[in-house]
């Protein structure tokens, strides 16, 4: 390298011009590997742009895709060999039963608005206070030692948690507490839901409680607050920009999720009315027991059963586009919330 | 050692005798005894790293939050034992107010941050909110430049208005002494000024034990001065004496620029 750059100024100098052999063969090598290095560098550059390039064409397309199939139930298009929709009838109606031409999908959006608010109402504050705990509170030993955990969780695949839910936690609720009647349903697939996003949420908070400056912490108790109302009053509404954005990314994957949920959620697309008819039992136990479908488990479920270009088929890609803006609206919020997390 | 060599009138607000102190394994101040006068300003000079800070925390205990610290010797206030249980921590900084070295508004508004202490003890009432407020404001010579702007963030406001704010804010609980860790590092000449006239201000009706780099701030707003090294007091006396005629070499040479 050193050569490299004395090769040049040293040329015509006389002085210099006394240079051992062995050296100028070794500063003429490394003109000769300068070249090849160059028509590396030009080579992995193309490489790498090749490579953005098709991964750039790749979401693009896809995301043109789904939009055209997406759009597809409600134009009348080429391909499509049913009627053409309103999006009254397929937003705002619950009637879902295709064989009878009837398209409603608001239920499937209520349904994957229910767990994902039932899986955030615990996970939410608990992920939170866990936060709060390790970070604030326990020794140093302790926080390492949650971060592994955590990280260690969040890399559990979903059907794992699945078939936890479907072989453990099903069996054990529908012993406990529904006389042996089975427990599928919200409830079940939220336990599911919380156990897997709080990981998300506890590692964001920590993240969050770790960036407050350590003054703040010193300027509540020096005016006589203790510990505890030092976290209340200043500390959780220091953080809370970046606390949210943990919720909402815990909420961004909770409504994505798909298998873990179908496998313990009953899969039953007619869970409103089945839920208005059960009036034999408490309306919260209903709610939580009934058999039931997302967005998600309704597309896992019935996708591969549908001729393309049929409307059935098309209404479940226009659900596909919905998930698909939702979780894409939920990734901006968070960039806007951690903006403004960061004045 | 003499503590002081000066025949005080105030009474000894806070007292330190023998005091070692050490964080985990490393010795950081050495044997310190002290008398601090109640509604005087007391500075504590010496080369960065000699333990000032620490000496200054031992009043309100602050740094136990953070790290492992032992303790030996005697502190008290009043006459009452500060480490061995004689008063509660919460209520020690109560008592012992603190402005630390670089402003740190709570990120509320700026009403927020002076009414702060006085709602953790209970207050609810709006109007004496209001008016604690105001209070502590004028004492920090902030209110003029703030009162139309109480609500907005505390963040919005320039480095010297924000230390200015902390001081109101640890006025705001009627504290007995104020201690404050170079207040004016942070803060540029004309806002350094203001910090100090008000701590000129200030020592009238409180106690003020300060910790400057500063040797012309010492000179400038303190009634003693207390010099330290390697954590051991060297000397301490009326500011004025010990700027004109220092007793010990080492005070002379770290005042006079010498080294430090
Ligand atoms: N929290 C702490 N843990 C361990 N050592 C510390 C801590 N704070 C300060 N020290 C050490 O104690 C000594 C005195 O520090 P400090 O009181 O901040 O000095 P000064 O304020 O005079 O600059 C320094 O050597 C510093 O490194
Ligand atoms: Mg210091």
């Amino acid at each position: 390298m050193l050569m490299l750059k004395a090769m040049p100024s040293t040329a015509g100098d006389p002085a210099r011009d006394a240079v051992p052999a062995t050296k100028m063969r070794l500063s003429i090598h490394s003109e000769g590997s300068r070249g090849l290095r160059f028509l590396l560098d030009r080579g992995a550059h193309s490489v790498f742009l090749a490579c953005a390039l098709v991964v750039v064409a790749l979401i693009v397309g896809i995301l043109v895709f789904l939009s055209l199939r997406g759009f597809a139930a409600f134009l009348p298009l080429a391909g499509n060999t049913g009627r053409t929709l309103s999006f009254a009838e397929v937003f705002l109606s619950t009637e879902w039963a295709p064989s009878s031409d009837k398209f409603g999908i608001l239920s499937f959006m209520a349904g994957s608005l229910s767990v994902t608010m039932l899986a955030l109402l615990v996970a939410a504050p608990s992920g939170i206070l866990t936060a709060v705990f390790v970070t604030l509170l326990a020794p140093g030993w302790m926080k390492t030692l949650m971060r592994q955990v955590m990280d260690l969780l969040v890399g559990i695949p979903s059907v794992v948690y699945g078939i936890f839910g479907l072989t453990f936690l099903l069996p054990l609720i529908s012993a406990k507490w529904l006389k042996d009647s089975p427990a599928a349903g919200f409830f079940a697939a939220a336990c599911i839901l919380m156990v897997m996003i709080v990981p998300t949420i506890v590692s964001l908070s920590m993240d969050a409680f770790e960036a407050l400056p350590r003054t703040l912490d010193e300027g509540a108790l020096a005016l006589g607050s203790t510990r505890w109302q030092s976290i209340w009053r200043v500390l959780i509404p220091a953080a809370s920009p970046r606390l949210l954005t943990a919720v909402v990314l815990g909420m961004g994957r909770a409504i994505g999720e798909a298998m873990a949920v179908q496998m313990v959620i009953g899969n039953n697309p007619a869970w409103l009315s089945l839920m208005r008819e059960a009036t034999d039992r408490a309306p919260l136990i209903r709610f939580l027991f009934t058999p039931a479908a997302t967005l998600t488990t309704e597309l896992v479920q019935e996708l591969p059963n549908t001729a393309a270009g049929s409307a059935w088929n098309n209404v479940l890609f226009a659900m596909g586009l919905l998930l698909f803006l939702m979780t894409m609206g939920i990734i901006l919020a968070t960039r806007r919330l951690g903006q403004r997390g960061a004045v | 050692m003499p503590i002081t060599d000066h025949q005080e009138q105030k009474p000894v607000k806070l007292r330190a005798r023998n005091l070692d102190f050490s964080y985990g394994d490393k010795k950081v101040l050495d044997g310190i005894s002290m008398d601090i006068f109640a509604e005087q300003a007391t500075a504590i000079i010496g080369p960065s790293g000699c333990g000032k800070s620490t000496f200054l925390k031992c009043f309100n205990r602050i740094h136990e939050v953070s790290s492992e610290v032992r303790v030996a010797g005697d502190l008290e206030i009043d006459g009452v034992d500060i480490f061995r249980g004689g008063i509660h921590e919460v209520e020690l900084r109560r008592r012992v107010g603190m402005v630390f070295q670089k402003p740190n508004p709570f990120p509320k508004s700026i009403y927020e941050n002076v009414v702060f202490g006085p709602k953790l003890f209970g207050v609810r009432d709006r109007d004496i909110l209001d008016g604690i407020a105001e209070e502590s404001l004028r004492k920090a010579a902030l209110w003029d430049e703030v009162k139309d702007r109480l609500k907005e963030s505390a963040m919005s406001m320039s480095g010297g208005q924000q230390q200015r704010l902390c001081i109101a804010r640890a006025l705001a609980v009627n504290p007995e002494v104020l201690l404050m860790d170079e207040p004016c590092s942070a803060l540029d000449p004309i806002a350094t000024a203001k910090i100090e006239e008000l701590i000129f201000e200030l020592k009238k009706e409180f106690t003020v034990l300060m910790v400057t780099h500063n040797m012309q701030q010492a000179a400038r707003v303190s009634d003693y001065t207390a010099f330290f090294w390697l954590g051991r007091l060297i000397e301490m006396g009326p500011t004025e004496r010990i700027f004109t005629n220092p007793r010990d070499r080492m005070t002379e040479d770290y005042i006079s620029g010498r080294f430090g």
